[in-house]
Protein backbone atom coordinates (compact mmCIF):
# COMPACT_ATOMS: atom_id res chain seq x y z
CA UNK A 1 0.00 0.00 0.00
CA UNK A 2 1.06 3.62 -0.91
CA UNK A 3 -0.44 6.14 0.06
CA UNK A 4 -1.20 9.96 1.45
CA UNK A 5 -3.72 10.53 3.54
CA UNK A 6 -5.08 12.37 6.65
CA UNK A 7 -5.72 9.09 8.45
CA UNK A 8 -3.62 7.43 10.90
CA UNK A 9 -2.23 3.96 10.02
CA UNK A 10 -2.84 0.72 11.42
CA UNK A 11 0.87 -0.65 11.56
CA UNK A 12 -0.26 -4.01 12.94
CA UNK A 13 -2.09 -4.47 10.24
CA UNK A 14 0.47 -3.51 8.13
CA UNK A 15 2.77 -5.95 9.17
CA UNK A 16 0.52 -8.54 9.46
CA UNK A 17 0.06 -8.39 5.70
CA UNK A 18 3.12 -8.13 4.75
CA UNK A 19 3.78 -11.70 6.54
CA UNK A 20 3.91 -13.42 2.47
CA UNK A 21 5.86 -16.97 2.49
CA UNK A 22 9.59 -16.37 2.24
CA UNK A 23 9.39 -13.51 4.12
CA UNK A 24 12.27 -13.53 7.11
CA UNK A 25 12.57 -10.07 7.79
CA UNK A 26 10.47 -7.23 8.34
CA UNK A 27 11.62 -3.95 9.14
CA UNK A 28 9.20 -0.86 10.08
CA UNK A 29 10.11 2.94 10.20
CA UNK A 30 7.50 5.08 11.66
CA UNK A 31 8.67 8.85 11.73
CA UNK A 32 6.60 10.72 14.21
CA UNK A 33 6.04 14.33 15.40
CA UNK A 34 8.91 15.14 17.79
CA UNK A 35 8.74 17.32 21.01
CA UNK A 36 10.95 19.93 19.78
CA UNK A 37 8.96 22.21 21.78
CA UNK A 38 6.20 22.86 19.09
CA UNK A 39 2.59 22.69 19.32
CA UNK A 40 1.61 20.74 16.27
CA UNK A 41 3.23 20.02 13.07
CA UNK A 42 1.18 20.62 9.81
CA UNK A 43 1.96 18.54 6.35
CA UNK A 44 1.19 19.46 3.19
CA UNK A 45 1.88 17.47 -0.34
CA UNK A 46 1.33 17.98 -3.58
CA UNK A 47 -0.61 14.82 -4.22
CA UNK A 48 -0.28 14.31 -7.96
CA UNK A 49 3.23 14.38 -7.81
CA UNK A 50 4.23 13.13 -4.68
CA UNK A 51 1.81 9.85 -5.14
CA UNK A 52 3.62 8.21 -8.23
CA UNK A 53 7.37 9.30 -6.73
CA UNK A 54 6.42 7.74 -3.89
CA UNK A 55 5.28 4.66 -5.98
CA UNK A 56 8.43 4.77 -8.36
CA UNK A 57 10.50 4.43 -4.82
CA UNK A 58 8.61 1.90 -3.52
CA UNK A 59 9.26 0.04 -6.68
CA UNK A 60 13.01 0.63 -7.47
CA UNK A 61 13.67 -0.15 -3.98
CA UNK A 62 11.39 -3.57 -3.96
CA UNK A 63 13.59 -4.66 -7.31
CA UNK A 64 16.93 -3.23 -6.11
CA UNK A 65 16.81 -5.10 -2.66
CA UNK A 66 14.49 -7.94 -3.36
CA UNK A 67 11.93 -7.20 -1.26
CA UNK A 68 8.68 -9.25 -0.68
CA UNK A 69 6.08 -5.92 0.45
CA UNK A 70 6.78 -2.29 0.64
CA UNK A 71 4.33 -0.06 2.23
CA UNK A 72 4.36 3.38 2.28
CA UNK A 73 2.42 5.91 4.05
CA UNK A 74 2.72 9.80 4.29
CA UNK A 75 0.55 11.72 6.59
CA UNK A 76 -0.95 15.24 5.85
CA UNK A 77 -2.65 17.95 7.79
CA UNK A 78 -2.02 18.85 11.25
CA UNK A 79 -0.57 16.17 13.57
CA UNK A 80 -0.03 16.25 17.38
CA UNK A 81 3.04 15.49 18.83
CA UNK A 82 3.59 11.74 18.92
CA UNK A 83 1.39 11.14 15.78
CA UNK A 84 2.85 9.17 13.27
CA UNK A 85 3.83 11.04 10.23
CA UNK A 86 5.27 8.65 7.44
CA UNK A 87 5.20 4.64 8.37
CA UNK A 88 7.56 2.55 6.14
CA UNK A 89 6.76 -1.46 6.02
CA UNK A 90 9.65 -3.86 4.26
CA UNK A 91 9.19 -7.20 3.86
CA UNK A 92 12.72 -8.91 2.59
CA UNK A 93 13.77 -12.78 3.42
CA UNK A 94 16.51 -11.32 4.99
CA UNK A 95 17.45 -8.81 7.62
CA UNK A 96 20.28 -7.03 5.34
CA UNK A 97 17.92 -6.72 2.61
CA UNK A 98 15.10 -4.89 4.79
CA UNK A 99 17.28 -2.68 6.56
CA UNK A 100 18.88 -1.09 3.21
CA UNK A 101 15.84 -1.23 1.43
CA UNK A 102 13.95 1.11 4.25
CA UNK A 103 16.73 3.15 5.01
CA UNK A 104 17.01 3.64 1.33
CA UNK A 105 12.89 4.50 0.56
CA UNK A 106 13.20 7.11 3.51
CA UNK A 107 16.29 9.01 2.40
CA UNK A 108 14.83 9.03 -1.33
CA UNK A 109 11.44 10.35 0.20
CA UNK A 110 13.52 13.03 1.94
CA UNK A 111 15.43 14.07 -1.01
CA UNK A 112 12.95 14.92 -3.48
CA UNK A 113 9.19 13.85 -2.58
CA UNK A 114 7.09 17.23 -2.65
CA UNK A 115 5.58 16.99 0.55
CA UNK A 116 6.65 19.69 3.37
CA UNK A 117 6.11 20.05 6.83
CA UNK A 118 5.15 23.16 9.25
CA UNK A 119 6.49 23.43 12.73
CA UNK A 120 3.42 25.52 14.81
CA UNK A 121 5.20 26.68 17.71
CA UNK A 122 4.24 28.99 20.13
CA UNK A 123 6.01 31.92 19.06
CA UNK A 124 4.84 31.60 15.48
CA UNK A 125 5.05 29.45 12.62
CA UNK A 126 7.94 27.99 10.25
CA UNK A 127 8.49 25.73 7.21
CA UNK A 128 11.15 23.40 7.66
CA UNK A 129 13.20 21.57 4.94
CA UNK A 130 13.30 17.50 5.32
CA UNK A 131 17.23 17.98 6.84
CA UNK A 132 16.80 21.10 8.71
CA UNK A 133 17.59 21.46 12.56
CA UNK A 134 14.00 20.94 14.47
CA UNK A 135 12.32 22.89 16.83
CA UNK A 136 10.92 25.94 18.02
CA UNK A 137 14.09 28.26 18.48
CA UNK A 138 16.66 26.55 16.32
CA UNK A 139 18.36 27.54 13.43
CA UNK A 140 16.70 31.01 13.53
CA UNK B 1 -5.94 30.02 -23.26
CA UNK B 2 -5.92 29.19 -19.45
CA UNK B 3 -3.53 28.03 -17.46
CA UNK B 4 -3.32 27.17 -13.37
CA UNK B 5 -0.89 27.97 -11.16
CA UNK B 6 -0.42 26.52 -8.26
CA UNK B 7 1.73 27.60 -5.14
CA UNK B 8 2.62 25.20 -2.22
CA UNK B 9 3.97 25.57 1.31
CA UNK B 10 5.33 29.02 2.09
CA UNK B 11 4.80 30.22 -1.38
CA UNK B 12 0.87 29.28 -0.99
CA UNK B 13 1.08 31.08 2.16
CA UNK B 14 1.96 34.41 0.48
CA UNK B 15 0.62 33.85 -3.15
CA UNK B 16 -2.46 31.66 -2.83
CA UNK B 17 -3.40 28.74 -4.91
CA UNK B 18 -5.13 27.31 -7.77
CA UNK B 19 -4.96 30.68 -9.33
CA UNK B 20 -6.67 30.41 -13.51
CA UNK B 21 -5.60 33.06 -15.23
CA UNK B 22 -6.10 33.77 -19.21
CA UNK B 23 -2.94 34.40 -20.83
CA UNK B 24 -1.71 35.08 -24.77
CA UNK B 25 -0.38 32.58 -26.92
CA UNK B 26 3.29 32.02 -26.25
CA UNK B 27 3.31 33.19 -22.87
CA UNK B 28 6.30 33.22 -21.18
CA UNK B 29 7.18 31.13 -18.14
CA UNK B 30 8.56 33.06 -15.63
CA UNK B 31 6.96 36.55 -17.17
CA UNK B 32 3.61 34.51 -15.88
CA UNK B 33 5.12 33.44 -12.61
CA UNK B 34 6.65 37.01 -11.80
CA UNK B 35 3.00 38.70 -12.61
CA UNK B 36 1.17 36.54 -10.37
CA UNK B 37 4.06 37.34 -7.72
CA UNK B 38 3.88 40.81 -7.92
CA UNK B 39 0.54 41.39 -6.35
CA UNK B 40 3.05 40.45 -2.55
CA UNK B 41 6.22 41.65 -2.41
CA UNK B 42 6.92 39.52 0.51
CA UNK B 43 6.09 36.41 -1.95
CA UNK B 44 7.88 38.02 -5.04
CA UNK B 45 11.12 37.89 -3.09
CA UNK B 46 10.70 34.45 -2.08
CA UNK B 47 10.47 33.49 -5.67
CA UNK B 48 12.98 35.52 -7.06
CA UNK B 49 16.12 36.42 -6.93
CA UNK B 50 16.96 40.86 -7.39
CA UNK B 51 18.59 40.33 -11.13
CA UNK B 52 14.78 38.60 -11.35
CA UNK B 53 16.17 34.94 -11.64
CA UNK B 54 14.47 32.54 -9.94
CA UNK B 55 16.31 31.51 -6.54
CA UNK B 56 17.94 28.32 -6.52
CA UNK B 57 15.86 26.51 -4.30
CA UNK B 58 12.84 27.03 -5.78
CA UNK B 59 11.20 24.34 -7.86
CA UNK B 60 8.97 24.74 -11.17
CA UNK B 61 7.28 21.57 -12.46
CA UNK B 62 5.06 22.06 -15.73
CA UNK B 63 2.10 19.42 -15.78
CA UNK B 64 4.25 17.48 -13.56
CA UNK B 65 7.42 17.69 -15.27
CA UNK B 66 10.54 19.37 -13.50
CA UNK B 67 11.09 22.41 -15.52
CA UNK B 68 14.92 23.50 -14.88
CA UNK B 69 14.72 27.40 -13.61
CA UNK B 70 17.61 28.35 -15.59
CA UNK B 71 16.11 27.54 -18.93
CA UNK B 72 12.61 28.41 -17.58
CA UNK B 73 13.12 31.70 -19.31
CA UNK B 74 12.75 30.44 -22.58
CA UNK B 75 9.67 28.06 -21.73
CA UNK B 76 5.99 28.65 -22.84
CA UNK B 77 3.07 27.68 -21.53
CA UNK B 78 0.52 26.08 -23.24
CA UNK B 79 -3.37 25.84 -22.89
CA UNK B 80 -4.37 24.00 -19.91
CA UNK B 81 -0.96 23.53 -18.53
CA UNK B 82 -0.82 23.30 -14.71
CA UNK B 83 2.38 25.21 -13.29
CA UNK B 84 3.07 24.19 -10.01
CA UNK B 85 5.65 26.41 -7.97
CA UNK B 86 7.13 25.34 -4.58
CA UNK B 87 10.25 24.89 -2.24
CA UNK B 88 12.85 22.43 -2.12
Amino acid sequence: MIAIQTDDVDIGKLITAAKKRGTGAIVVFDGIVRDDDIREMELEAYGEVALPELEKIASEAKKTYNLLSVDVIHRIGRLAIGENILVIVVGAGHRKEAYEGSRFIIEAIKAGVPIWKKELCRDGDRWVPGDHQHGCGTGK
Amino acid sequence: MTVRVRFFARFRELLGTDIVVTVPEGKGLVDLVKEIAQKNREGYDALFDKKGAFREFVIIMQNGKRVDTAAAGTARVADGDEIAVFPR
